[in-house]
């Protein structure tokens, strides 16, 4: 054999190998929930949904599919067919990290579209449960993000009693993951106060930004800061849990 | 000629008449500086600079260049011809946002830069920026996070920031008192608040700082946006044109 046919033949061999190395899938993991999570465009900076952070914490063997949605329950997210596309995609490995809630317990007139009952609630998320591990997906449940909201004394009170307790119910059920996000981020703002906590949120003075001119007072939605905040905590939770997407999380090079 | 023929022929035409449309020039604004204003890479969020929030507050006319680098003084920043390629790419009516200090004025570091030195490269980019048609505009530092034990907020750039303003003064550049207005918030903020500004984590808080953080120097992103905030307050102040390109509040359905 002459040295070019050789060297072809080892150039063939290479590739081939190279076709049957074991192909490292990268995992998706999809979010699906509400205003809290959803992403937003620059030109309503600074709200900030916490899987825009949240997203930014993993390697890149992990792609983020954030299809959160402002103003949407569990029931508005399932019939306007916003499901539908996330349970055809789920591959096996995949995670879906499911947070409702906000919208599900809003009780006035005016979002009686997105109203949902609890028990219509615990349907919906077993729903999410059954057809993600149908796919071989792994869900994730997370209670509602809290609001804030802090009583004279300056303690943070729960402000999703009933929709918490259905999803901490429903994950023991269906033996899901629960991370406890309602309680993980009172907790935080117990720790902080209200001034600090008000740092958090989408609280901006009059004259002093540009895209919210009048100022904004919002005790529900929050900034950059507020949202990375909250996606820490998701991440720490799933650590304690030992839930392996955490593996995933990106780690720094030791300092010299 | 048919119907037909005539609309394609107007289409035809239209279609020249939008080829030689002046097209709309945007005005450039170039950051020049340090770490408070560079853009993060995002293994050192949350750490981030003052810049990259900024470009939220300008309409579609304005495109920000965000050339500030980590750890850079006057002199490093003109050494590592860094100045030079912002000068060449200037155009009439294009601004230069100068701010410097934090590593210049630290006689430990390499990119140490004495008190006149620093005079005369704040200098060579008013001038320079001058002699393409661009509009200079000075910052001073802003300040570093540093109370005294009564809890009143301490000026942490004096000397290089008192320069900026004389050199502004006399070349008769517009100034922006970042380090004034800082100081101001971190004041009305207090001791602990003003925590929340900075880029300060507990220990594995954040995948980034696994050992946690204790920086008083750099920003988290609410410090950040807070800082760009209070440039943009100082735009108006000055009244400087760009004004005319501050974004509107997309309108709520």
């Amino acid at each position: 054999m002459n040295r070019i046919a050789a060297t072809f033949s080892v150039g063939i061999l290479v590739v081939l190998a190279m076709a049957f190395k074991q192909d490292k899938k990268p995992v998706t993991v999809w979010m699906i929930g509400d205003s809290t999570i959803c992403p937003y465009e620059p030109s309503r900076a600074p709200i900030t949904g916490w899987g825009m952070p949240f997203a930014g914490f993993f390697t890149k063997e992990v792609k983020f599919e954030n299809r959160a949605k402002g103003g949407r329950s569990t029931r508005t997210f399932i019939s306007e067919e916003r499901w539908r596309p996330i349970a055809d995609s789920i591959a096996a490995g995949d995670y879906v990290l499911i947070q409702f809630g906000h919208n599900d317990e809003a009780k006035e007139e005016k979002y009686k579209d997105r109203y949902t009952a609890v028990p219509d609630y615990i349907v919906n998320l077993t729903k999410f449960i059954t057809e993600t591990r149908a796919k071989g997906g792994e869900p994730v449940l997370i209670t509602p993000v809290s609001r804030m909201k802090f009583d004279k004394a300056g303690n943070a009170l729960e402000t999703h009693e009933d929709y918490s307790n259905a999803v901490y119910e429903t994950g023991k059920h269906l033996q899901v993951p629960v991370i406890d996000l309602d309680k993980g981020s009172r907790t935080l703002f117990g720790q902080l106060g209200p001034a600090q906590t008000k740092m958090l949120f989408m609280q901006i003075e009059p004259g002093v930004n540009p895209i919210y001119p009048e100022g904004h007072k919002d005790n529900t939605h929050f900034n950059e800061l507020g949202a990375r905040r909250m996606a820490e905590i998701v991440l720490h939770e799933m650590q304690l849990q030992h839930i392996k997407l955490a593996d995933f999380v990106y780690k720094p090079k030791p300092a010299k | 000629m048919s119907k037909k023929h005539i609309k394609v022929s107007a289409a035809f035409v239209l279609l020249i008449l939008f080829a030689f449309r002046q097209p709309v020039k945007k005005i450039r604004i170039y950051l020049i500086g340090d770490s408070t204003i560079a853009i993060k890479q995002t293994t050192a969020y949350p750490e981030t600079g003052w810049g990259m929030p900024f470009v939220n507050f300008f309409d579609k006319d304005v495109q920000i260049e965000n050339r500030a680098q980590n750890g850079r003084s006057t002199k490093t920043f003109v050494a590592e011809n860094r100045w030079q390629p912002v000068v060449d790419s200037l155009h009439t009516g294009d601004y230069v946002f100068i701010q410097f200090g934090h590593n210049d004025e630290v006689p430990t570091k390499a990119s140490y830069t004495p008190i006149n030195d620093y005079r005369n490269y704040l200098i060579k980019f008013v001038s320079e920026t001058r002699s393409k048609g661009g509009n200079p505009v000075l910052i001073t530092p802003v300040s570093r996070r540093k109370f005294d034990a009564l809890g009143k907020a301490l000026d942490t750039h004096i000397e290089y920031a008192a320069m900026v303003r004389t050199v502004a003064s006399e070349q008769k550049v517009p100034l922006l008192d970042l380090d004034q207005k800082s100081i101001a918030l971190l004041q009305k903020l207090g001791v602990e608040d003003s925590k929340m500004l900075f880029n300060q984590l507990q220990p594995g808080e954040h995948p980034n700082y696994p050992e946690g953080k204790i920086d008083d120097t750099h920003f988290n992103e609410l410090g950040a946006r807070e800082m760009a905030q209070l440039v943009l307050k100082e735009i108006r102040t000055l009244n400087l044109d760009l004004v005319n390109h501050i974004v509107k509040p997309v309108v709520k359905k």
